[in-house]
């Protein structure tokens, strides 16, 4: 491991931080104050997005490794550390998590139900994924990741749509399965390892025998898997955008289920590198399937939430591909993948959003013809639409490149299916714009007001995002690589 | 930024292309209200690319090397993605037909699409188009060529769907974007096999290379053809050829650049951009041939039995395409690109001539149009012959010239097969051309016709065109169409120049040759008897065709019927387009709708959720289990356990 400097300012706490004051505050303010618990929300989470966008630039690429390292002994006898830390896999995921966050609360503007415990909640959220991307402690990405499961149940089935008992429901169980999976492998891994530390540096540095990374790999790569909507473990992730509000769905696809592939990746792949090469086979296998099986479903569903859920499922497969190629571009392709799958994907939730606050339905068949009445609104569902194509000069095209390019090489078969997958994703998701946007005026639409400039805002960053790194690719695969590729250097050691 | 200003070169072609990109952006984001601006903006742009192609064709006329600019855009491990320019003869002609051609379009579209809503979206789409089009053209990498391309590819799904209120136009570029996806798979599939045999898609190496014997036959032969299906998405090679046609849904103008002259010619245009790799792979070349012969002919047979004006220009852009292929895939490197650029005029010539009589007389059945008076408009009709005379392959229009180098070409293959389907395929395009001219210039059964379109102010609507006639609508299309056809007169004169620009120092074929690969290319002009013979029997084929067609649809008392009515099974096998648009629609139907997805979904339902349910419920029985059992109600614990086993039984089932 390089040698770390610690910060001298502690800033991951201080973006932290900013989530659980905002919480906080929100929860002192009086009932019924909307207004200002919306603008202290967007406040607060405009600092976050500040701060992580002040890391990410600061980031030095040239020098790698760890950085803006807090690093203290909390639990000495159980070897617990407050460990935080940035490397180029978790500076895109913090600038993903701000991102969504800051447009999810301007997505949100115009909800009347019990604003404060939604906000709260949210920040609650956001506070586990914040805390799972920057902790570089088993134990408290645990902890945190807990964090981040507990308020979806409240937060879908109170303000969520469609079957939103069975869908909140059907998540929370899906997940806290996950969670029970992922417990023992922490704790096994600390009783194997010997050392009385979650310091998953100094864990790593143990070097576990190949059978317990074995073990301990498969319970972490099905536990976080789950989260990241691996297939056959991905029902629960279309159910659950489907119940959940916007924001919600926003967060919930466009970041948790990056937390998975990230656990991944941060958990497992560092810590049973050889766990990895064995079970590497069957996540290619999974993935695979995952893609192809997910554009597939997607052709069949009415429902405009459900097709983003299984575009998902289906663009999820595409990280998982990466991350089994075990290569740099592979792994290069799949952080990035998840960082541009966040982006868009939040990008559709919000712009449906708009689309179902306005028409109250979200269902294909009674749409059609918006894109008359809402050009602007209609456009940016089309945008990120295009994105989850892979059309050239959207983020999410050099991702899915590098990943293909890499699978190929090293799957034959399965990275040619992959590939193939292309054609259906690129056809269920011009059905849905053809069947939604385009046809014939819909008189019921008529009287719909298009997305005035303050509520397109959220969408406009997104669009922006999507834009900027589908140009400038470099700017987000410079600090990628600088943690991928001394990373993949220590899986063949 | 200091580099770009003291390289004149290098600006006018950062310049030429990336304006358009601007525009593009301005419009959407600024003046969608103000479409007076927004046209100005676009057709602004393109004017100075226009200018920069031209000064960049002038400049490196006679530049021995062919000159390349690179940046790193992407650095990934060992995969460098750069962004650059590479100019050479093949990418500079093909930069100003796309400037000349675009730049017309974009002036005459300010006519045809005058007063239409979406007018600075069209502009916007335009100004896309012509960006993404000319970057790809210069591109020095595959890899950069194949970005482009797909963009290239947006662009003409968002302008064949430019009327998103008619159903059938959207449902036109959804398929044109599926269908050329699906050669895009190959053709993406191909560069990352090369990627990793190879590691270089610069386009200069890679030809280099494959002329040198630096790859491996088998990977050169395996790419080659996956990359070949990137040709036949774009440019409509059988069996993806049906998407073409449909994309007349279009606004005309749009068929006119993307749809004929410029975009489906890109898959060409690639095709010759690496042919000296490509023509190292003697079964790479021999699937081309096939495939663009195939093409050729069938797209000649539909052309003859539909009445749409639009349609006939696609079949037969269908149709040459293929032949295009043929040149190229026989060998002809010059003859190829040089039937692509007289293609290019002609085609856009006839487009737009159609474009007039279509806002005329808003229709496209051109039997209506002929009743209707559709010859009285002088410019279109004489220029739309013009073009139909070119078409043909008639002397001296520009298509007799490279029609003949072809057709010059497949003479020297050795199997006299392919010069057969050549000069039938002659006949038959002079046959369709004019029978679309005939029925124009002849109508019959004009009175009837003229009585119920009279009746519907088609009179009245009459005198208003007489006073367009003189207004900017009417000369902003008509400019752009005696332009082109006064190109498609001269340009065939131009051969041996244009011979001796794409064929001289720096170009592909130089290098072909200096590297003593298989550059015969150039032998194939030869002038001996064999040559005039084959002249002869071209131009004879062609008047022949239109003399065929005269008596059938042109002479005083033809039936106007053709002589496929004789035969009504293969005229509806013309018109179903050979019924492979039946074919995709079922198997869409019965393998993609109704089979895998539908299986994949019931999955997901059934097994998945429901094994998970499954679950919970042998958790829920379970408790009742041990409860009953302790109460002793045995006909309880049987009717669980039944049930439960008849769900296990029932789950391997559904699996």
């Amino acid at each position: 491991m390089t040698p770390m400097e610690m910060a001298s300012f502690p800033i991951l706490t201080a973006i932290l931080a900013s989530t659980i004051v905002g919480l906080l505050v929100i929860v002192f303010i009086p009932d019924g104050r909307d207004k200002l618990i919306k603008q202290v929300s967007l406040a607060f989470s405009a600092v976050g997005l500040a701060l992580s966008v002040w890391v990410y630039l600061t980031y030095d690429v040239q020098k790698g490794g760890l950085q803006f390292v807090e690093r203290y002994l909390w639990v000495k006898g159980l070897g617990i550390y407050w460990f935080n830390a940035v490397d180029g896999i978790n500076a895109p995921m913090l600038l993903l998590t701000a991102v969504v966050l800051f447009t999810g609360v301007l997505t949100m503007w115009e909800l009347e139900v019990r604003v404060k415990e939604f906000f709260a909640f949210m920040f609650l959220l956001v506070a586990g994924v914040y805390g799972v991307f920057m902790s570089m402690d088993l134990f408290w990405i645990f902890v945190w990741y807990d964090v981040s499961l507990f308020p979806m149940y409240p937060l879908i089935a109170i303000w969520g749509g469609t079957r939103k008992e069975y869908g909140g429901m059907k998540l929370t169980l899906y997940l806290l399965a996950g969670s029970a999976l992922i417990l023992p492998g922490i704790i096994y891994l600390w009783v194997q390892g010997g050392a009385g530390t979650f310091d998953l540096f100094e864990l790593q540095r143990i070097g576990f025998t190949p059978q317990v990374q074995r073990v301990a790999f498969i319970m972490l790569y099905l536990g976080f898997g789950i989260l990241a909507g691996v297939w056959p473990f991905h029902t629960w992730s279309p159910v659950g955008h489907v119940a959940a509000p916007t924001a919600v769905s926003m967060i919930h696809a466009g970041v948790l289920m990056k937390l998975g592939a990230y656990g991944i990746l941060r958990l497992g792949m560092t810590l049973c590198p050889e766990g990895l090469g064995y079970w590497s086979e069957l996540m290619a296998l999974l993935a695979t399937v995952g893609i192809v099986y997910g554009a597939f479903v997607g052709l069949a569903q009415t429902d405009l939430k459900y097709v983003i859920g299984y575009s998902s499922v289906s663009h999820m497969g595409i990280v998982g591909l990466g991350l089994s190629t075990m290569t740099v571009n592979g792994i290069n392709g799949a952080v990035f993948q998840m960082f541009a799958h966040g982006v868009m994907t939040a990008l559709l939730f919000s712009s449906v959003g708009y689309i179902y606050d306005k028409t109250h339905t979200k269902m294909i068949p009674e749409l059609g013809g918006l894109s008359r009445t809402m050009p602007v609104a209609s456009a940016f569902f089309i945008i990120a639409a295009f994105a989850g194509i892979g059309v050239p000069f959207m983020a999410s095209f050099w991702a899915e490149l590098l990943v293909f390019i890499s699978a190929v090489k090293t799957y034959p078969v399965r990275g040619i299916l992959a590939v193939s997958g292309l054609v259906v994703s690129a056809l269920f998701m011009l059905r849905v714009v053809q069947k939604t946007f385009y046809g014939e005026k819909n008189e019921k639409w008529e009287h719909i007001p298009d997305v005035p400039l303050f509520l397109a805002t959220p969408r406009i960053i997104l669009v922006g995002t999507i834009l900027f790194f589908g140009m400038f690719p470099r700017v987000m695969l410079d600090v990628i690589q600088s943690a991928v590729i001394p990373f993949v250097a220590g899986l063949s050691v | 930024m200091m580099s770009l200003l003291k390289d004149p070169v290098l600006l006018a072609a950062a310049l030429g292309t990336s304006l358009p990109f601007l525009s593009m952006a301005v419009i959407l984001v600024f003046t969608r209200q103000n479409q007076r601006l927004s046209a100005t903006i676009s057709v602004g742009s393109v004017s100075v690319s226009l200018l920069s192609s031209l000064y960049l064709l002038i400049t490196l006329y006679g530049a021995g090397a062919p000159v390349q600019y690179e940046f790193p855009w992407l650095l990934a491990d060992d995969i460098v993605i750069p962004f650059g320019y590479l100019l050479d003869p093949l990418s500079l002609l093909m930069l100003t037909i796309v400037a000349v051609i675009s730049f017309l379009v974009q002036v005459y579209s300010i006519g045809y699409m005058s007063g239409d809503p979406g007018f600075s979206r069209y502009y916007a789409f335009q100004s896309l188009f012509a960006w993404a089009m000319m970057s790809m053209v210069i591109a020095p990498s595959m890899l950069q060529l194949f970005i482009f391309w797909e963009l290239v590819g947006l662009a003409s799904y968002l302008l064949i769907g430019f009327y998103y209120e008619k159903w059938s136009a959207s449902q036109a570029g959804k398929k044109a974007f599926v269908m050329t996806r699906l050669g895009d798979i190959g053709f993406f599939l191909g560069l990352i096999i090369l990627v990793l045999g190879f590691g270089d898609l610069s386009i200069v190496r890679m030809n280099e290379a494959g002329q040198g014997h630096q790859i491996p036959q088998y990977l050169i032969t395996i790419s080659a053809l996956l990359i070949f299906g990137g040709v036949m998405g774009k440019s409509a090679q059988f069996p993806l050829l049906t998407w073409l046609p449909d994309a007349m849904e279009g606004p005309t103008p749009v068929s006119a650049l993307l749809h004929s002259a410029t975009m489906v010619a890109a898959g060409v245009y690639m095709f010759s951009r690496i042919f000296p790799f490509y023509s190292m792979s003697p079964e790479a070349m021999a699937l081309a041939l096939a495939i663009g012969t195939v093409t050729m002919l069938l797209s000649s047979t539909m052309a003859m039995a539909t009445y749409d004006l639009k349609q006939v220009w696609a079949y037969s852009t269908v149709s040459q395409l293929g032949f295009m292929v043929m040149g190229l895939a026989a060998g002809g490197y010059f003859a190829g690109v040089f039937h692509l650029t007289t293609h290019a005029g002609f085609k856009a010539l006839l487009f737009l001539c159609s474009g007039i009589f279509i806002h005329e007389y808003h229709t496209n059945d051109f039997r209506i149009i002929g009743q209707q008076g559709g010859r009285k408009l002088m410019i279109p009709m004489v220029c739309m012959t013009v073009g139909a005379l070119a078409l043909s392959g008639i002397f001296p229009f520009s298509g007799f010239f490279s029609k003949e180098a072809i057709l010059g070409v497949l003479a020297n293959h050795p199997n006299k097969l392919w010069l057969g389907a050549g000069l039938v395929g002659a006949l038959m395009t002079a046959y369709y051309t004019f029978r679309l001219i005939f029925f124009m210039l002849f109508p019959r059964g004009v009175a009837a016709a003229h009585g119920v379109h009279d009746a519907k102010g088609s009179g009245h609507g009459h005198d208003d065109h007489e006073g367009e006639h003189h207004g900017y609508i009417f000369w902003t299309m008509a400019v752009p169409v005696m332009i082109l056809a006064g190109i498609s007169v001269v340009l065939g004169f131009s051969q041996s120049s244009l011979e001796s620009f794409l064929m001289g120092h720096g170009s592909v074929p130089a290098q072909l040759a200096a590297s003593g690969g298989e550059g015969h290319a150039a032998a194939h002009d030869g002038h001996g008897i064999g040559h005039y013979a084959l002249l002869i029997g071209a131009v004879t084929m062609a008047l022949g065709g239109i003399f065929w067609a005269f008596m059938e649809f042109g002479r005083k008392g033809a039936t106007q019927e053709g002589f496929l009515r004789a035969f009504p099974v293969v005229e509806r096998l013309f018109a179903a387009r050979w019924y492979m648009d039946a074919f995709l629609r079922a198997f869409l139907d019965k393998v993609i709708y109704s089979g895998l997805t539908n299986v994949f979904t019931r999955n997901d339902r059934r097994v998945i959720d429901g094994g998970i349910d499954g679950i919970c419920f042998f958790t829920v029985a379970g408790g009742r289990l041990l409860s009953f059992l302790q109460s002793g109600m045995l006909q309880y614990n049987l009717l669980v356990m039944i049930v439960a086993v008849g769900f296990v039984v029932l789950y391997f089932l559904l699996a």
